[in-house]
């Protein structure tokens, strides 16, 4: 039995219909009426191809910079080995899944979603004249245009153009401050670190005092407006994601508790109380993958967390039967320098694999595996443009045609979507 | 004419008041009597003294300054309005010496400059010199031989970070007790536009000095500023020019430079980058010093901006103020965090000008902009959310305080809030207006301000600062049960042997545990109090006797734009609930607490976050 359309079809019909007559009060500007974004909540109530309701896109973020090639390792490549004497993964050591990359020995989880055709690898992932700064990098991951002005976000700018007028929680971002990626025009995202965080304290009596404020009157000052519509979307979603979470229960394994697998399954529990998010965004805290120094035992951990949360949300979707609706992409802001420095670790590089996670992901390599001889003075020469990627996620898999605008350019997806 | 009276009368732009007192939200009406607020966009035609009004000074103190009493305000309002705007912006002449200067905890040790990049770093040095940071390690065969210089490393971490926190609070306090307001709200400025952190600098010497310069130069010459800026030593180490070396030019510097504090993006090439940074290697620092390093300065001739020559940095910095580009950047950003967002190209153009005739001096460019009728036009007042500091601050200003609590902790609730002083996120400091606000924040905003009307007691409180985090509260733990070091600072998770590893010449866990009580020795406590106000003295003293006019009391004290009636209403009726009467009786406790819980409310509006 598909549960998923007994209960949550009328909702969601119900709520772009509000959408679509104007239930965000403090978005009823000229703005909001842009073409695009009509014609989509249009195309959305007709159930016109096109866009895909259903489908939710999660990315996760692995801050700090991973090393793409003790992560993705080329165990026959000789090079690898002579300039990583001391932290290269030993061929012996690698889990091999082709003829020439291997996966850490961490990454079990990984191998099971390979093995079953729901992983994908996209190797040599950059752009043109990398920085190797995290500031600059993330900045140009996070708003899809490197080296330019951009001030919104690329998953922002995806959720102004695709979500309805007035959806509610078009986007949650998991994290204490909301990340630049985010960062869109039309719809605030739901940020939160920890669900109790959605609280409001004082007494029973000032709580309904504030809960009464009318925050569906009409103002002419359009910042009142944006606060009153974010009060709205507070006070709805704080109840409606810490039910959420205390509701939920899950019997699949995330692996080690924190970090990521808790995000997860933050992000799991919204999933399965049917929140209408279209993308959900997760990140490590700190610069967690920033292995300048003995970096064989954090980075090992690093992976074996991300790949066994990963996996076992997976699962954790399959179990609530949404695992066809959700896919995954995984990005860092660069890979790490090609040779091991001093200290066992290594230094800011440049480009670095990406992965994308689901059953509607055909599993596979995609993009050139960078050399590791012809370098640029040291650092790996991209071979895949990144916004290819998103244009992947935003185009195949969300089913938004128009990339264009939304990643500035022309960006060719993968067809890593089947 | 009665001042309260010019209150009532003109209440620009768009307050009306009804027979019963009653505060009425009418668009409709705005620019109808009175106020030209619609008139008034994009105008930068003076307002004359007949414009001036209470309300005009209270955005004037809102915007320029950090908010205040309605004393203040009105104080301002009866001044005439060319002295009222040359008392915010000439403050050099009001006596700011009750302020005291920053108490210095002292923890920079001879021989902790320079300090080390990382633990692994102070280890090589360790190992090569046999002392890092002033440290001896011990003698060959002792157990842990380079414990002491791990363990100095981690308290130059520790001490830098509890210090520059202190740092802020001393900064947070400043900006409340200030007679100043503008010069504090213009260090704020910037420190957002020449972002440095201590999570990068960690070296809280140089944080204040930084400061300090901001401070010195805040309304003064924009040049004077920029060539500063560009010696101080927090900003060289910030932006990496220690590495910014002749024959490796390293860009960060020259590209901050061009994109985020002088011309913004688009305005010039990569080669221009590359170009201004060849002109900036050998600017280094000496720990608080500025040092140009000749050996490594590239002399050789630039081609910048479509100039040639064998510039230096200052001849860079000149190039780069000759283009109308800068002064248009640089002044639409002030305009933006004093007025709007904007401006309109002819705004835009006519300030730029006033800042490049005045040769970048910023008065008259501040004062145009707060004497202008745009300042005072509809699209700016009560428009403006108000950032995490400026929410803060303002608050306890409003409530007439002249000294910063501190419970609740200024920089945990600024954190939260997603603005830590010293602490700004990247180099392009905060992004500020809508962004400030999420849910989550939202929520934090107006739970900060309970914490505030409802203090935690100083003995629950304690001192945040001395609570160590969980791993080391576990190493204090077992070593307090008289476990060994190794057993001590076992990893719980899944045998990592990364520790036990590096346990014969020295333990990293230990010596982060030792690090944290190496600086709770050294960095001074910070006393403990919290706001001492009483708000029924405050509202009776307002002349309030009713549940009515308390509330009216609160709501023209803290908020810039009126509530709507119903709003105001269940206030009203939450009030007199609270009492159990129309009239404020006599019960000074019931009547503190149920103000406090009503003024709760008030700052938990949509409103409250406009200023």
């Amino acid at each position: 039995m598909n549960l998923r359309h007994l209960s949550k079809e009328p909702r969601r019909r119900d709520f772009l219909r509000q959408g679509l007559n104007g239930l965000g009060v403090g978005l009823s500007l000229p703005a909001l009426l842009r073409t695009t974004s009509d014609a989509l909540a249009a195309d959305t109530l007709e159930g016109k191809p096109g866009s895909n309701p259903e489908r939710i896109l999660v990315v996760v973020e692995l801050t700090g910079g991973n090393d793409g090639l003790n992560t993705v390792v080329p165990y026959r490549n000789d090079e690898y080995y002579r300039v990583r004497p001391r932290i290269g993964i030993r061929k012996k050591d690698a889990i091999a899944v082709n003829d020439e990359a291997g996966f850490h020995p961490s990454l079990v989880g990984f191998e099971r979603l390979y093995k079953d055709g729901n992983l994908a690898v996209v190797e040599g992932c950059g752009y043109p004249d990398p920085s190797l700064s995290h500031f600059s990098s993330m900045s140009f991951w996070h708003t899809g245009v490197p080296n330019g002005g951009e001030t919104l976000g690329w998953v922002g700018r995806f959720a102004d153009a695709y979500s309805a007028p007035g959806t509610r929680n078009a986007i949650v971002n998991i994290g204490s401050s909301q990340s630049l990626a985010v960062r869109g025009k039309l719809h605030p995202p739901l940020v939160f670190a920890e669900p109790a965080q959605l609280r409001r304290i004082g007494s029973d009596t000032e709580k309904r005092s504030i809960a009464a404020f009318d925050l569906n009157a009409e103002s002419q000052n359009p910042t009142l407006a944006f606060l009153r519509s974010v009060a709205r979307n507070a006070a709805d979603s704080g109840a409606l994601v810490r039910d959420a979470w205390s509701s939920y229960r899950t019997p699949v394994d995330y692996g080690i508790a924190g970090g990521l697998s808790s995000d997860l399954r933050k992000v799991a529990a919204l999933i399965a109380a049917g929140l209408p998010t279209q993308v959900y965004y997760v990140a490590y805290r700190g610069n967690s993958f920033d292995t300048h120094v003995h970096q064989a035992d954090l980075h090992s951990r690093l992976l074996m967390y991300t790949a066994d949360a990963i996996r076992g949300f997976m699962l954790d979707m399959g179990r609530i039967g949404r695992s066809a609706d959700v896919s995954m992409m995984v990005f860092t802001e660069f890979g790490r320098r090609i040779e091991e420095n001093a200290s066992e670790g290594t230094d800011h590089g440049t480009a670095g694999p990406m992965f994308l996670v689901g059953e509607s992901v055909k599993g596979g390599f995609y993009g050139a595996t960078p050399s590791l001889t012809d370098t640029d003075a040291g650092n790996l020469k991209m071979t895949t443009d990144f916004r290819r990627v998103y244009a992947t996620m935003i185009g195949e898999w969300m089913g938004h045609a128009d990339t264009r605008s939304i990643l500035k350019g022309e960006f060719e997806p993968l067809g890593a979507f089947a | 004419m009665q001042s309260s009276d010019r209150y009532w009368r003109v209440c620009a732009p768009v307050i009306r008041t009804s027979l019963a007192g009653t505060l009425l939200w009418i668009p409709a009406l705005a620019g109808s009597e009175g106020s030209q607020a619609t008139n008034w966009i994009d105008d930068l035609t003076p307002i004359t003294q007949a414009d001036w009004s209470y309300d005009l000074a209270g955005h004037l103190l809102e915007r320029a300054g950090l908010g205040g009493t309605p004393q203040e305000v009105q104080a301002l309002a009866e001044m005439p309005v060319a002295a009222a705007i040359g008392h915010v912006v000439n403050y050099e002449g009001i006596d700011a010496s009750t302020l005291e200067d920053f108490d210095e905890s002292g923890l920079w040790d001879p021989g902790m400059d320079p300090f080390p990049p990382s633990r692994a770093e102070a280890v090589r040095i360790a190992r090569a010199e046999g002392q890092a940071m002033g440290v001896d390690v011990l003698p060959q065969g002792s157990t842990r031989r380079l414990q002491p210089v791990v363990d100095k490393f981690f308290y130059g971490l520790r001490a830098n970070a509890l210090e520059t926190r202190r740092l802020a609070l001393w900064w947070a306090g400043r900006m409340v007790a200030t007679p100043r307001p503008l010069e504090e709200k213009m260090t704020l400025f910037w420190h957002g536009h020449f972002a440095t952190s201590e999570a990068k600098v960690r070296d809280y010497r140089k944080l204040l000095l930084q400061n300090r310069t901001l401070r010195e130069h805040a309304t003064g010459n924009f040049r004077d500023l920029l060539m500063a800026v560009m010696r101080d030593p927090a900003m060289l180490v910030y932006l990496d020019n220690g590495q910014n070396i002749k024959d490796h030019p390293n860009e960060n510097f020259g590209r901050e430079l061009l994109e985020l504090f002088t011309m913004g993006v688009g305005n010039y090439t990569e080669r221009d980058i590359r170009e201004a940074s060849r002109a900036f290697t050998g600017w280094t620092n000496d720990a608080v010093e500025f040092r140009f390093d000749r050996d490594k300065h590239d002399d050789g001739t630039k081609e910048f901006l479509g100039q040639r020559g064998a510039f230096n940095g200052d001849d860079i910095i000149d190039i780069i103020l000759a283009q109308p580009v800068t002064a248009e950047f640089v002044s639409s950003k002030l305009y933006r965090f004093f007025v709007r967002e904007g401006p309109a190209p002819t705004t835009k153009a006519r300030l730029a000008r006033v800042l490049r005739e005045a040769d970048y001096e910023l008065k008259p460019l501040l004062r145009a902009i707060f004497l202008s009728r745009d300042f005072y036009s509809a699209p700016s007042v009560a428009t403006q959310i108000k950032s995490p500091v400026q929410l803060l601050v303002s608050t306890y200003r409003k409530l007439g305080l002249s000294e910063a609590p501190t419970i609740p902790d200024f920089n945990a609730q600024t954190r939260r809030l997603g603005q830590a002083l010293l602490y700004p996120p990247n180099v392009a400091g905060w992004s500020g207006g809508r962004t400030w606000i999420t849910p989550a924040t939202l929520l934090e905003r107006g739970n900060s301000m309970r914490d505030v009307l409802f203090p935690q007691d100083s003995e629950s409180f304690g001192h945040p600062e001395r609570r160590l985090p969980g791993i080391y509260a576990r190493v204090a733990q077992r070593l307090a049960q008289g476990m060994n070091i190794t057993n001590a600072t076992r990893s719980g998770d899944s045998g990592s042997s990364m520790l036990a590893d590096a346990d014969e010449e020295y333990n990293t866990r230990y010596g982060g545990y030792r690090g944290y009580v190496l600086a709770y020795e050294r960095v001074k406590l910070v006393p403990r109090h919290s706001a001492g106000f009483e708000l029924a003295a405050i509202v009776r003293e307002s002349g309030a006797a009713t549940a009515s006019e308390a509330v009216d009391h609160l709501v023209k004290r803290f908020l810039r734009t009126p509530l709507a009636a119903a709003d105001r209403q269940q206030l009203v009726d939450l009030l007199t609930e609270q009492i159990g009467s129309q009239a404020l009786g006599d019960d000074r406790a019931e009547l503190e607490v149920a103000l406090r819980s009503v003024l709760y409310v008030v700052l938990c509006s949509p409103e409250y976050q406009v200023g």
